[in-house]
């Protein structure tokens, strides 16, 4: 069943505009000028033609992607470059045409394609996605590459990883499937976020290994700490977005995303902060903090962490694909090692 | 460095990969001597045989645009083109909606198509080489036929010339 986006964005009730000579349609009041259904039948390349066409008429960003992706999830494919050229040029079914009509109509708003179809890619899994709760950038399918590579090294078993922020829970649920004998904790300040990670976790199998909490690490700090032992792995894509620049946004995440899974404050830095004081407690001796952050915040990190927080130790800065610096990994140093 | 001429660039960014910059990569890269070395070790048929990548003569392009990337963005362009710069072979993956998996796919498939090129082209080679082998040999025959012909003319003269030899 669809649930409609009804936080943070224009509600939808009806998808009929006037006029049309349509044999069928729906009927209700006028949503924000949704083009008639087709009167005949129209073809596969027809629709992703039509719909790429009303995208750049209204302004929509990513017009032909936005088609061909919605499209492509009505006929059960990821992307349309995996149907079949004969496919393309068949004609949709009234069932079909409607049903593309009504997610095509929810793109015009500037919803995200993720929340329209209801569903995204992240590495070898497909995640449920639900307004608000923050979709999974694909930076963040790095990060958990990163933590994957680390974690060999790491030759316990029941090893847990402890996530801060996990939205949809892209992050803990990847690490799991790809570590049988991983645990995970995993918290964020939104129950919806916190409901949307449970239902990923059962889709992948992994609720077993996995602890979901609504714990906001600023204020619940001691909660926390009282939950979590000691963790192998840190692991958080925190808000990290300036305050001025959320501002500036599109309309696609300014609309329909939640506002505080990106604000990290005057310098993007609130939570990290939070999160790196607090690691010492919650991480093993040499356990690893990784986190995704801001290009600029990597020396402010490093700067920031050598005064405040006399345990953890900076190891390295590492890029995203676009050669961005992205990641910071840092280093639990509880004990000296020849003090053991 | 590359770092600013990519950001310069609007739509698409060239990438260069360097050793083990990428994490993603990690599993798929090995370290093996580039060109025909290490090809006249594989040449059987399942996937594990196949050519080896070298990151280093790779070119990959992302189309993910001239923003700030990260929480900033909701793009949804992750269609990967993957470039062997050696041979100019070109492979382009759009199967998923994961830029972590199209870049793995594009290597699979780059891996199966620098096979087919190597196989190609070993084969050419050895066609060549014995091609050659045959006309060297060809050509050794009829050196030794000819020396034999003329051994057996001065032999026949030489005979002619004594006296009360009849035969040749």
């Amino acid at each position: 069943m669809w649930r409609r986006a009804l936080r943070g964005g224009p509600a939808f009730i009806g998808l009929r505009s006037g006029g049309t000579k349509a044999p069928w349609g729906f009927h209700g009041p006028r949503a924000c000028s949704a083009p008639a259904l087709p009167a005949d039948r129209i073809t596969v390349l027809q629709a992703v033609d039509f719909w790429t066409k009303q995208f750049e008429g209204k302004g929509v960003s990513e017009p032909e992607l936005s088609s061909r992706y919605i499209t492509a999830y009505l006929l059960g494919a990821k992307t349309m470059e995996s149907l079949e050229q004969q496919r393309l040029k068949e004609f949709l079914s009234k069932e079909e045409t409607d049903r593309l009509w009504e997610l095509c109509t929810r793109r015009l708003s500037r919803m995200p394609v993720q929340y329209v179809i209801g569903e995204w890619d992240f590495r070898d899994l497909t995640l449920k996605m639900r307004p608000p709760v923050f979709i999974p950038r694909p930076e963040t399918e790095e990060l958990v590459e990163l933590v994957l590579t680390d974690l060999q090294r790491l030759l316990g078993c029941g090893d847990t990883v402890l996530e801060v922020g996990c939205g949809s829970g892209a992050i803990s649920v990847s690490l799991l499937k790809s570590r049988p004998q991983l645990k995970a904790l995993a918290l964020d300040r939104s129950q919806e976020a916190v409901d949307l990670t449970r239902e990923n976790a059962l889709r992948y199998g992994v609720q077993d290994r996995l602890q979901v909490h609504n714990i906001d690490v600023m204020k619940d700090a001691d909660t926390l700490l009282g939950l979590s032992g000691s963790a192998a792995v840190l692991v958080s894509n925190p808000p990290y977005l300036f305050s001025q620049d959320v501002a500036t946004l599109q309309p696609e995440i300014l609309r329909f995303e939640d506002r505080s899974a990106l604000d990290g404050g005057e310098d993007g830095l609130n939570v990290i902060k939070q999160i790196l004081t607090l690691a010492p407690r919650i991480l093993q001796n040499q356990g690893r903090v990784y986190l995704e952050v801001d290009p600029r915040h990597p020396p402010l990190i490093q700067q920031w962490v050598e005064v405040n927080v006399d345990s953890l130790q900076y190891i390295e800065t590492r890029n995203d694909i676009c050669s961005r610096p992205r990641f910071c990994i840092l280093q639990n140093e509880a004990r000296k090692p020849d003090q053991d | 460095m590359a770092s600013s001429f990519i950001r310069q660039m609007s739509i698409k960014s060239w990438r260069l990969l360097w050793g083990a910059s990428s994490p993603g990569l990690s599993q798929l890269l090995k370290p093996s001597q580039p060109g025909i070395t290490c090809v006249l070790a594989a040449g059987k048929n399942d996937l594990t045989d196949f050519p080896e990548l070298v990151e280093d003569e790779l070119e990959e392009q992302f189309v993910r645009g001239s923003g700030p990337g990260g929480q900033a963005t909701n793009k949804t362009s992750n269609c990967v083109v993957l470039k062997h710069i050696p041979t100019g072979i070109v492979v382009k993956c759009h199967q998923t909606r994961s830029v972590d998996t199209n870049r793995k796919r594009a290597r699979e498939i780059m891996r199966e198509k620098l096979d087919v090129a190597y196989k190609g082209e070993l084969s050419e080679v050895l066609v060549k080489k014995r091609e050659s082998e045959l006309r060297k040999q060809v050509k050794r025959r009829k050196v030794n036929e000819n020396l034999e012909r003329k051994k057996q003319f001065k032999e026949a003269l030489a005979a002619e010339n004594k006296p009360g030899n009849d035969s040749l």
